[in-house]
């Protein structure tokens, strides 16, 4: 079983999966990338909105499935600027799991090989920031995958939604709610629930208002966005 | 980077394009061409989308979700329209590669697709429809002008109509409530106990839940053959739509539109529903003042309670104007509503007149004849009957006239003044038999002099109002027999039709005349709409059609001539904001206290409406043109 060998890898001496020399310099090329310059103006920088699916809920236990991306370039949404990938499974997952996100079984065993859909990502995301709707989830799977097919450690700064909108939104909602909650307050419509792109375009919208509101009160850069979250996540203790 | 667009984007473009129009009837590539190349981008509440002095639009929008106010420059209030989710702008600057006129703001939070103009130039080439879309410039600038008036007149319109209800009013008994597991048997019969259509689903804390209603039930259990023991949460439809109580029945009937749903709840400031409004009770509103004035006219008991009604009348119809309500339907209510009146004095009058034995029919001539009133409308009538052999014809003529002449004073005292041209059935000439009209009709269409073609062009738009209408129906006949034969007086009338040319100007945009000294002046009675109906009636006596509206007649023809349907709804559409311009402008002039005329001044119209009536005075060249083909003039 491939994930239980993957797995396993961890334990081998020199601790890497088997990459070809082609994809090793794929990987080096993106290692090679300029970091974000997070000092940068929001209205000029490129996010990109990210969604997974996996087997399951359990970081630990379960596995990543599916990554999908949107991207806000300079405050719109492009169709042609997004990035959707399935990781190919040896085992299917659940069919209950299987409901929720709507990745068939056959789907999910004609994915892409994981080393591969993982690299097109990082080809796709480059240092470009990252936003999601209850971060750590999206970046536990993400993570966890990197370090078993691509052997690397993927620490990447992540915002959270979750966090910045009750940062940006206090008199709204002061605490972490569903997305859901969000999307109802500014009549946003989410035509796919659970399909990753479809969460994703909805948050990327989410992340319009919040840039907007932001702007407003002179958050007007990656980085202040990312102190006023974590202000936010201290606050709450 | 991945350059194609990403297939679930798209579709989620497409879905939501193709409940709107034109995109409904948009090409399939041309759609997923759209899909692919629409940016999605956000805006604030109050925030400047578009503006005159960004030059040609970057982008062509279409509304995703919010409301979008475009704001002529320099103007107050007036030119002001709303522009909501599926709609798209600027689409005249955007075809025309020009600024616009207007300035684009977020009303709400707005969400838009944008689209590039290069890319939008593209769609105009890969789509017919999306092209004749754009290019059919009149109609998309009439509707916009009908809601520019519609901002214009809201306002004060809404303060006193019933759309301006708040909900909490409107709502005239607490809810019917239930709980998610209470099986379907109990709330059906709740349902049936209480009359109500409809029933709520609470939690324990009063928050709804869903609603079930009437309609549910054959759908949802009838025609499953669902058992009864089922918990109502199983059927009920979730998260019913809510607005606060102090939202207004046109918030609702919104909503409602919006969201293709027959009920809203509404709700205090504790989310707590206090009751349910649905589609019914705002119909039902709505036709509360008509039906009210109605009933008041036909049930009057005397001329001064009439009196009273006719003003509330005049106020009504001004609200409904304020509601958007077309021309056509407007003018058509306005002579429904006076024929109720016409009516009601005949009646008042006959308790005084006894006719018994006699058939005889009240005629009404001109534009009350073509059913298109305008607030200000002096009577045209007359009186056709036929005398019984055992009576004396002189005698009988006599109490005719006596009658008519108290309902003509009566008229008057009404709201319809006396006819300068002493055209009422008071006057011997015009209270005859059934044969003298006949007679009179054929001396005219035999020798059709300047005299008789006056008379043409107001006795043969007549509709019976009051009596036997067989009797209007058998002059009528006789008249398109007469008419249809004749090709020389159809030649006559049509160039009797074309002596008003449309005051379209070589150097100026309108030819304008003086009036009272001072210059810039149109008369939307003589030089507009007067094209229209006076071409209409040579159709209409030529083809044998019997009807005496203007619309109705120039649909008739077209039909029978086979001519393109969108050259007749352009012709149409322009004889309609005529109607509309005369009617807005005499409402004005009556609130200023002015007798309403038709003078209007062309410089003192906004910039769309001038280029509308510009557009309609092309349309009506256009339909004289038609005539002098047909006849060769």
């Amino acid at each position: 079983m491939n994930w239980l060998s993957g797995w396993l890898d961890r334990f081998r001496p020199d601790g890497k999966p088997q990459l070809s020399d082609g994809q090793l310099e794929r990987l080096r090329r993106w290692q090679a990338l300029p970091a974000h310059d997070w000092q940068q103006d929001s209205r000029s920088t490129r996010y990109l909105v990210v969604d997974v699916e996996a087997s399951g809920l359990r970081i630990r236990h379960d596995h990543l499935i599916s990554i999908g991306a949107v991207a806000l370039d300079r405050g719109v949404i492009n169709p042609a600027d997004a990035f959707e990938t399935v990781l190919r499974q040896d085992t299917v997952s659940s069919t209950e799991n299987i409901l929720i996100h709507g990745i068939s079984g056959s789907e999910q065993r004609e994915g892409l090989e994981p080393a591969e859909a993982l690299l097109r990502f990082l080809e796709y995301s480059g240092h470009t920031p990252l936003v999601a709707y209850h971060a750590y989830f999206d970046q536990a799977m993400i993570a966890q995958a990197m370090r078993r097919f691509l052997g690397i450690r993927y620490q990447p700064k992540w915002l959270d939604l979750a966090w910045l909108m009750p940062a940006l939104f206090p008199d709204r909602y002061c605490n972490t709610v569903a997305l859901d909650e969000w999307l109802d307050t500014f009549g946003i419509e989410n035509f796919q629930r659970h399909n990753a792109i479809s969460d994703c375009l909805a948050t990327a919208q989410l992340l319009q208002v919040a840039l907007q509101r932001a702007a407003e009160r002179g958050i007007d850069t990656p980085q202040a966005l990312a102190a006023s979250e974590s202000r936010r996540r201290r606050d709450s203790w | 980077m991945s350059r194609t667009a990403n297939a679930t984007l798209v579709s989620a473009t497409v879905e939501f394009l193709r409940k709107h129009s034109p995109f409904d009837r948009m090409e399939d590539a041309a759609l997923a061409f759209l899909g692919q190349h629409a940016k999605l981008a956000y805006y604030p509440k109050d925030s400047l989308i578009l503006t005159p002095d960004m030059g040609p639009p970057p982008h062509f929008f279409v509304v995703q979700r919010g409301k979008v106010l475009s704001r002529e420059d320099g103007e107050a209030a007036s030119g002001n329209v709303i522009i909501g989710s599926g709609e798209c702008f600027p689409i005249g600057a955007a075809s025309g590669q020009r600024a616009t006129i207007c300035t684009y703001s977020a009303v709400d939070d707005v969400f838009c697709y944008q689209l590039d103009n290069q890319d939008f130039q593209q769609l105009l080439l890969i789509s017919p429809v999306f092209n004749r879309f754009c290019a059919s410039h009149i109609s998309t600038l009439l509707s916009q002008s009908r809601k520019q008036m519609q901002a214009q007149f809201s306002q004060r319109a809404l303060e006193q109509q019933s759309m301006a209800t708040k909900l909490h009013e409107l709502c005239k008994r607490p809810p019917v409530t239930a709980r998610a597991d209470d099986p379907l048997e109990t709330v059906l019969t709740l349902m049936g106990e209480t009359g109500v259509g409809s029933i709520v689903i609470v939690n324990e804390a009063g928050i709804a839940q869903g609603i079930f209603t009437q309609s549910d039930v054959l759908k949802r259990v009838v025609l499953p053959k669902l058992a009864l023991d089922c918990p109502i949460s199983q059927v009920m439809s979730r998260k019913p739509h809510t607005l606060p109580q102090d939202a207004t029945a046109y918030d609702a009937a919104l909503a409602m539109a919006m969201h293709g749903i027959r009920h809203v709840l509404a709700v205090d400031d504790d989310n707590l529903v206090q009751g349910v409004i649905s589609e019914r009770d705002l119909f039902a509103m709505q036709r509360v003042g008509l039906r009210q004035l109605r009933y008041a006219v036909e049930t009057a008991a005397d001329i001064d309670t009439l009196q009273q009604v006719g003003r509330d009348l005049r106020q009504f119809t001004m609200n409904m104007l304020g509601q958007g309500v077309g021309a056509e339907q407007l003018t058509q209510f306005i002579s429904a509503l006076n024929d109720g009146i016409t009516r009601r004095v005949i009646e008042l009058n006959l308790q005084r007149h006894d006719l018994y034995g006699v058939d005889w029919a009240w005629l009404s001539f001109g534009s009350e004849g073509r059913e298109e009133q305008t607030f200000s409308t002096d009577q045209d009538n007359g009186i056709i009957y036929l005398c019984p052999e055992a009576m004396d014809k002189d005698q009988l003529n006599m109490r005719l006239l006596d009658f008519a002449r108290d309902v003509n004073a009566d008229l008057d005292r009404c709201g319809f003044p006396l006819c300068k041209g002493n055209i009422m059935a008071g006057n011997p000439e015009w209270c005859l038999t059934l044969e003298e009209w006949q007679e009179k009709f054929a001396r005219w269409i035999r020798a059709p002099d300047p005299v008789a073609l006056l008379n043409a062009s107001i006795f043969f738009d007549f509709r019976p109002l009051y009596g036997k209408r067989y009797l209007a129906n058998q002059l009528h006949k006789r008249l398109l027999a007469l008419s249809q034969d004749n090709s020389v007086f159809q030649r006559m009338l049509a160039d009797n039709a074309l002596t008003v040319a449309p005051p379209l100007g070589l150097l100026r945009d309108f030819s304008t005349e003086e009036y009272n000294g001072q210059g810039g002046y149109i008369d939307l009675k003589k030089s507009a709409a007067r094209l229209f109906v006076d071409a209409a009636r040579v159709l209409a006596l030529a083809k044998g059609i019997a009807a005496s509206s203007t619309i109705k007649r120039l649909e008739r023809a077209a039909k029978q001539t086979g001519s393109a349907p969108e050259e007749t709804a352009a012709i149409i559409d322009a004889f309609n904001f005529i109607q509309m311009l005369r009617l807005r402008h005499q409402h004005l002039e009556d609130e200023h206290g002015r007798p309403g005329d038709n003078l209007i001044q062309p410089d003192k119209l906004n910039p769309l409406d001038r280029r509308i009536l510009k557009e309609s005075f092309r349309q009506a060249r256009k339909l004289q043109q038609k005539l002098k083909v047909m006849y060769q003039l």
